[in-house]
């Protein structure tokens, strides 16, 4: 055993691996927050709440292009990229957002994705000089709201009106 | 809700150390396949990451098996279940490529740009590439490096405005990023270039900050 185990790994069960990791992830992060997400977006719309939300921050998201209700995907990003994603999925499944507005989300929801729990992991981590940590904290924000430009201008030279 | 990112620790990998032609190749085949440039080109279509995901047959000739309609927790689980193939397809190629020596050939082509794009070393280049798949890993390095002497703590400030914004970026696109891929309308390699474009634009922030206080500080003694 211990011998196989000092062995490189070939090709092929590299390959395996990755995808038996793919597998667990898919099962321990992606499906609890795809059940969170679309649940919460059901309580929302039922409620109510989701129009009060959209109609608030409408001007705002119009500036990027979005209808005011996919502010839901950006504050869920803002705890984990994962259920940013998966809200921007269930947004366009409801038929809130078209498939040009999910793409424009797609990646401002990675880029200022579990912004306080990566402040730990990369910026405590790393170390850097307390005296620019509310810059930093800034910095991913500001990223995707970049993303969302360059997106929209993209789409837009392909011809899709967004 | 969960604060962890996935893919985000290391486990325990014996991967190439030395660039070889493998790297090369595999760097190469995965930017490929990744980009989407090959998914019409007819037999080189095989090759698309995309085109190999495949997709769902249909029930009845109208709906995959999720049907239509459904609403709520059920319909998470259930879309969540049309993501486990790409999810699982995209982790074995990450990996495969990644044994070959992948991002040793991706830091030797960023290398010469660090300094001119973002003003930092070369030394940062391996932590870059880390940064590619892990948070944790080029955190770490980062903070080595400044404390080995080879990098500033100014650097290391536009170092890490590079990093956190979208960490792990490549692995959490893939991850994270999986229920939007069958919807967008822009390729999975468009997504992650516009994500390191901004990365970049971020750190740049941060350099022409540090930059002018810099200016100012020596303007005043």
């Amino acid at each position: 055993m211990a011998e196989a185990a000092a062995k490189r790994k070939t090709l092929l069960e590299e390959f395996m691996a990755g995808c038996k990791k793919g597998f667990y992830i898919g099962v321990e992060n992606i499906m609890p927050a795809m059940v969170l997400a679309y649940a919460l977006i059901l309580f929302l719309n039922l409620t109510g709440l989701m129009d009060l939300i959209a109609t608030a921050v409408a001007p705002v998201m119009a500036l990027f292009g979005l209808p005011g209700g996919a502010i839901v995907a950006l504050i869920s990003a803002f705890f984990a990229k994962a259920a940013g994603a998966a809200t921007a999925a269930s947004l366009y499944a409801e038929g809130i957002i078209n498939a040009a507005q999910a793409t424009i989300l797609f990646p401002a929801t990675i880029t200022m994705g579990t912004l306080v729990g990566h402040f730990a992991r990369c910026v405590l981590t790393s170390g850097a000089n307390p005296k620019h940590h509310a810059l930093l904290l800034a910095i991913p924000i500001i990223d995707a709201l970049l993303s969302m430009i360059i997106v929209r201008v993209i789409l837009n030279l392909m011809g899709i009106s967004c | 809700m969960a604060e962890k990112d996935v893919a985000t620790t290391v486990d325990e990998k014996d991967y190439e150390h030395h660039l070889t032609w493998r790297g090369w190749l595999s760097f190469i085949v995965i930017a490929l396949s990744f980009s989407g440039v090959l998914k019409d080109m007819g037999p080189l279509s095989a090759f698309d990451f995309t085109v190999l995901v495949g997709k769902f047959g249909k029930i009845s000739d109208t709906f995959t098996f999720i049907g239509k309609g459904g609403i709520g927790a059920s319909e998470g689980f259930m879309f969540a279940l049309t993501l486990m193939p790409t999810v699982i397809l995209a982790l074995g190629f990450v990996r495969a490529v990644e044994s070959q020596g992948a991002l040793l050939a991706a830091e030797r082509v960023i290398r010469p740009f660090l300094r001119p794009l973002m003003g930092l070393p070369g030394y940062v280049g391996l932590a870059l590439i880390s940064s590619f798949t892990t948070t944790d890993v080029g955190a770490v390095i980062t903070r080595d490096l400044v404390e080995e002497g080879k990098i500033t703590d100014d650097e290391r400030t536009i170092f890490v405005a590079y990093q956190y914004a979208a960490s792990g970026t490549l692995a959490n696109t893939i991850n994270c990023g999986a229920p939007l891929m069958p919807i967008s309308l822009l390729s999975f390699g468009i997504i992650f270039m516009v994500e390191i474009i901004v990365k970049i634009i971020g750190a740049n922030i941060v350099r022409f900050y540090l930059m002018f206080r810099r200016k100012k500080a020596g303007g005043a003694a």
